[in-house]
């Protein structure tokens, strides 16, 4: 009779340890019991929402499960876990996409025709495509009394001393938007004497996501940023005192696509169809963000055209990032 | 029937080490191993690569030099506090209300502070909006030192009062009475048998600020901390685990050492047996220069965290200053969040049910057993160990070692990292309670029959609820409230309020992570005041 009491405190103990372990597993499964389709996203809101509404009006309500990263995040888990990453499905800007397809081949065939306009490699497909440019806060320049800038060198002139915000190219990558603008237009040399200008008087306000330029431009905390032209466009619209340039270096794009994580037979099947379901039903939501047209079909709108868009002369890679973050370090 | 009791100790001894060895011993032994593996085998090329770059040496010695700095600030202005509590003739209820405001910080996680330093003192920050220019430049030093004097004030004051409380205020009568002047006293009566608790203070606050992750992350600016580049070598754009696992055992470094100056701290502290609360000398200037001191310090420290609850309420700061709740709508009609919000709960509440179990029979067998020295010794230098890792150096070494196995990702880990995170102190809470009981509290119950389960729910359970119920709280609320370790660890399925904070922090989405930090003081708040009220309960009966 002693040794059953004596015994059951051990065996409550390891009820506790197996009670931890169990809950690990059960959570795994959704409410209607199917396991939900995990997305890891480096998207900005409007893309989530716009991408969530496109699944839920399609039946996917409840089935999927979405984890926004910062691009950097993302993209360090991607080279670092490969297949064992927890996503089912990611989207991602492109060039990692590919970087991570060379590295581990983590990602399998989409099965579906996209109809895009250019081509693209077979394992992902884009869903936005998005430019840089100049944001900055019209009651602002007013009362600190300057001009407004028309090139990204500018900003590394005297007069926006503290009054800028820029993004820093290690924690997103719609700095290098602005990188790729001024090696382009400057060759490495020159540019990196206006890079470390601009450093310099952004100051603290080097900011680790591609919104938050704009978000500091917003509240008054600086006066200038260099962010992505279509949040400009919208907040304009919306009457926000912001206003935007297109700097004389150009407007450079990056895309972010969809891809879907090959994992053998643990695949999840489900998230080949909503991979299809964001392309064919969430462009038109998309499109209105970004408008940039990238499908058969698609139009742009005419205040939504920038107006210098520019390439850079090589193919984007983690490698060319890699340097130019090394490039970018130099300049602080 | 000796043999029996035994027989469990040295079971729950023997899953213990089993479970030490696994979550503990192996991933820091991966951890250790990763940082000296090299193209050519074992050898020391990443410790000489990452220490001949310049980043690191500034960044290390920015670590150092801040949080030095905070630290003796922030022991000196809670020494103040401590001070005025007990050796003034201030009102009970002054003294009352100090006492409270003092630990409120503990309930917040510290990326929060950043924030709130951001909405109080930065461009547009509330007072610099009622001064109408800024006091400071708040990224980077600044920040850093505000940011970690409010997290790390509440833990020295904590220190300081609770040896206050057992120095004998005789010797300031003595002291006087011998006619010493009041500086001297000072010394003599006060400062030096704190002397060993105070170098205590300065320590912990140093070893706190060092190994924090979340202020940094919200203001250091361009001012780069070890734990910041930590966590850009393991997440960053280009992550190298194998530098990484290098700067996590340079981490390790400071914290080591800090736990053997304070372990051999402890052994020289003086101590007092009686402790008679004589009267403290008439001294209406003495007593009106420490409440003004006393009232500015901890106004302060309010005052930025006054923010965090005025801003959820405002439509859109700085420009949109009307009331609202619509924030507070949205959080509850985001079906993320209130997972997030749920997920929080369950983690913190599984960690203090889990955490209290296991710190309850280490103790246990630590202090009531008859197992052997050497086992005894082991369950110690458990304690001690967990007390020097910092949780991010815990958080890699789980990622490192459990990837791609069934723990990735789940709740299981996160709840083990936390519970190894912070198992030092309620270890400590767990046999200081333990030893205070008669030892012959046992031999008496089995001579009355009852077996070992018998005595221990009918005898140590009873004797040491309140103890158990410090110990369910420190857990829940350090649940709560850390990011440093399960940063690493949380998954879409398992995200926590604080790391969805640093997710929201990267889209600046504060009217959400001001919410978010609302809610997590008000359920802090909620346990805490439950557990006083069924402690007090408990007292009645």
């Amino acid at each position: 009779m002693k040794k059953l009491f004596s015994g059951s405190v051990v065996v409550m103990l390891v009820v506790v340890l197996l009670a931890g372990a169990m809950t690990g597993c059960k959570k795994d499964v959704s409410a209607s019991g199917e396991k939900e389709v995990v997305f890891y996203t480096n998207a900005d809101d409007e893309a989530v929402e716009a991408m969530e509404n496109a699944l839920k009006e399609n039946g996917f309500d409840g089935k999927y499960l979405i984890q926004v990263f910062g691009t950097s995040e993302l993209g360090g888990k991607l080279m670092a876990e490969g297949t064992n990453i927890e996503a089912d499905i990611i989207t991602m800007s492109s060039f990692y996409i590919e970087s991570a397809q060379v590295e581990k081949s983590m990602f399998q065939d989409l099965d579906f025709d996209t109809k895009a306009l250019e081509e693209y490699p077979s394992y992902y497909s884009p869903i936005t495509a998005q430019e840089g440019a100049i944001i900055y806060n019209t009651e602002m320049l007013e009362s600190e009394g300057v001009t407004v800038p028309k090139s990204i060198r500018d900003l590394a002139k005297p007069e926006y001393k503290d009054l800028i915000s820029v993004t820093d190219i290690t924690g997103s990558s719609t700095a290098w938007l602005m990188i790729q603008a001024l090696i382009n237009e400057y060759g490495e040399a020159d540019a990196k004497e206006v890079l470390h200008g601009i450093y310099e008087n952004a100051g603290a306000h080097i900011e680790e996501s591609g919104s938050g330029p704009i978000k500091k431009v917003r509240t008054g905390e600086v006066v200038i940023g260099f962010g992505l032209r279509h949040q400009a466009v919208a907040d304009k619209a919306e009457g926000i005192p912001i206003d935007f340039v297109d700097p004389t270096e150009g407007n450079f794009t990056l895309t972010e696509s969809v891809a879907i994580i090959n994992k053998g037979e643990n695949t999840n099947p489900e998230a080949m169809k909503m991979a299809e379901c964001i392309i064919t039903k969430g462009r038109p939501a998309l499109l209105e963000t970004y408008p940039i047209p990238l499908y058969e079909g698609e139009a742009a709108d005419e205040k939504n055209t920038s107006g210098n868009p520019k390439t850079f002369k090589e193919q984007l890679t983690v490698e060319l990032l890699k340097e130019h973050q090394a490039f970018s370090e130099e300049c602080k | 029937m000796k043999g029996l009791k035994e027989k469990e100790s040295n079971l729950i001894w023997l899953i213990m080490a089993f479970a030490a060895g696994v979550f503990l011993f192996y991933p820091l032994g991966k951890l250790l191993l990763k940082s000296f593996e090299t193209a050519g085998g074992i050898g020391i090329g990443l410790y000489q690569e990452v220490l001949a770059g310049k980043k690191f040496l500034l960044v290390a010695g920015n670590s150092v030099g801040i949080a030095g700095v905070s630290a003796l600030l922030t022991t000196i202005l809670a020494f103040v506090c401590a001070y005025s509590l007990h050796f003034s003739n201030l009102p009970g209820s002054f003294k009352k209300i100090i006492k409270n405001l003092c630990v409120l910080p503990m309930l917040l996680p510290t990326i929060t502070y950043g924030f709130a330093i951001i909405y109080s003192f930065g461009k547009q920050g509330v007072y610099t909006r009622l001064l109408g220019r800024q006091l400071f430049d708040i990224y980077g030093i600044n920040g850093l030192i505000i940011g970690y004097i409010i997290y790390t004030f509440p833990i020295a004051f904590l220190l300081l009062t609770n040896t206050m409380a057992y120095i004998d205020k005789k010797f300031v009568l003595v002291s006087r009475v011998m006619g010493d002047k009041g500086i001297k006293t000072f010394y003599v009566a006060v400062f030096r048998p704190l002397l060993g608790t105070i170098v205590t203070a300065i320590i912990q606050c140093f070893f706190l600020s060092f190994t924090d992750f979340g202020i940094p992350a919200s203001v250091g600016g361009k001012v780069k901390t070890i734990a910041g580049l930590l966590y850009e070598q393991m997440l960053g754009s280009v992550p190298d685990f194998g530098r990484g696992a290098v700067i996590a055992i340079m981490m390790l470094l400071p914290s080591v050492i800090s736990i053997l100056l304070i372990w051999q701290l402890e052994k020289t502290n003086i101590c007092y047996n009686s402790i008679e609360n004589s009267e403290i000398p008439k001294g209406a200037i003495r007593d009106g220069i420490l409440g003004i001191m006393t009232t500015l310090i901890v106004s302060g420290i309010m005052l930025v965290l006054l923010v965090i609850f005025l801003i959820p309420f405002i439509s859109g700061w700085p420009y949109d200053l009307t009331f609202t709740l619509k924030h507070f709508k949205n959080v509850f009609a985001d079906t993320a969040l209130t997972g997030v919000l749920r997920n929080s709960l369950y983690v913190s509440l599984a960690t203090a049910l889990f955490g209290t179990t296991i710190s309850f029979f280490a103790a246990l067998v630590a202090t009531r057993s008859k197992v052997g020295k050497g086992k005894k010794n082991f369950l110690d230098i458990l304690g001690n160990v967990t007390n020097t890792i910092p949780g991010m150096v815990i958080g890699i070494a789980y990622m490192l070692t459990f990837t791609g196995t069934r723990l990735q990702t789940t709740f299981t880990i996160i709840i083990i990292c936390n519970t190894l995170h912070f198992f030092a102190t309620p270890y400590m809470m767990m046999k200081n309670s333990f030893l205070k009981l008669n030892s012959g509290f046992e031999a008496t119950g089995k001579i009355m029959g009852d077996s070992w389960f018998q005595s221990l729910y009918r005898i140590i359970i009873p004797n040491t609820v309140e103890t158990i119920f410090s110990v369910l709280n420190y857990y829940f609320v350090n649940s709560m409230v850390t990011i440093s370790g399960i940063v690493f660890l949380t998954g879409a399925r398992t995200m926590v309020m604080t790391t969805k904070i640093k997710e929201l922090q990267h889209f600046a989405k504060f009217s959400e992570i001001f919410v978010l930090s609302f809610l997590i003081f008000l359920i802090n708040l909620t346990i805490k005041v439950i557990f006083k009220g069924v402690k007090k309960y408990e007292k009645v009966i």
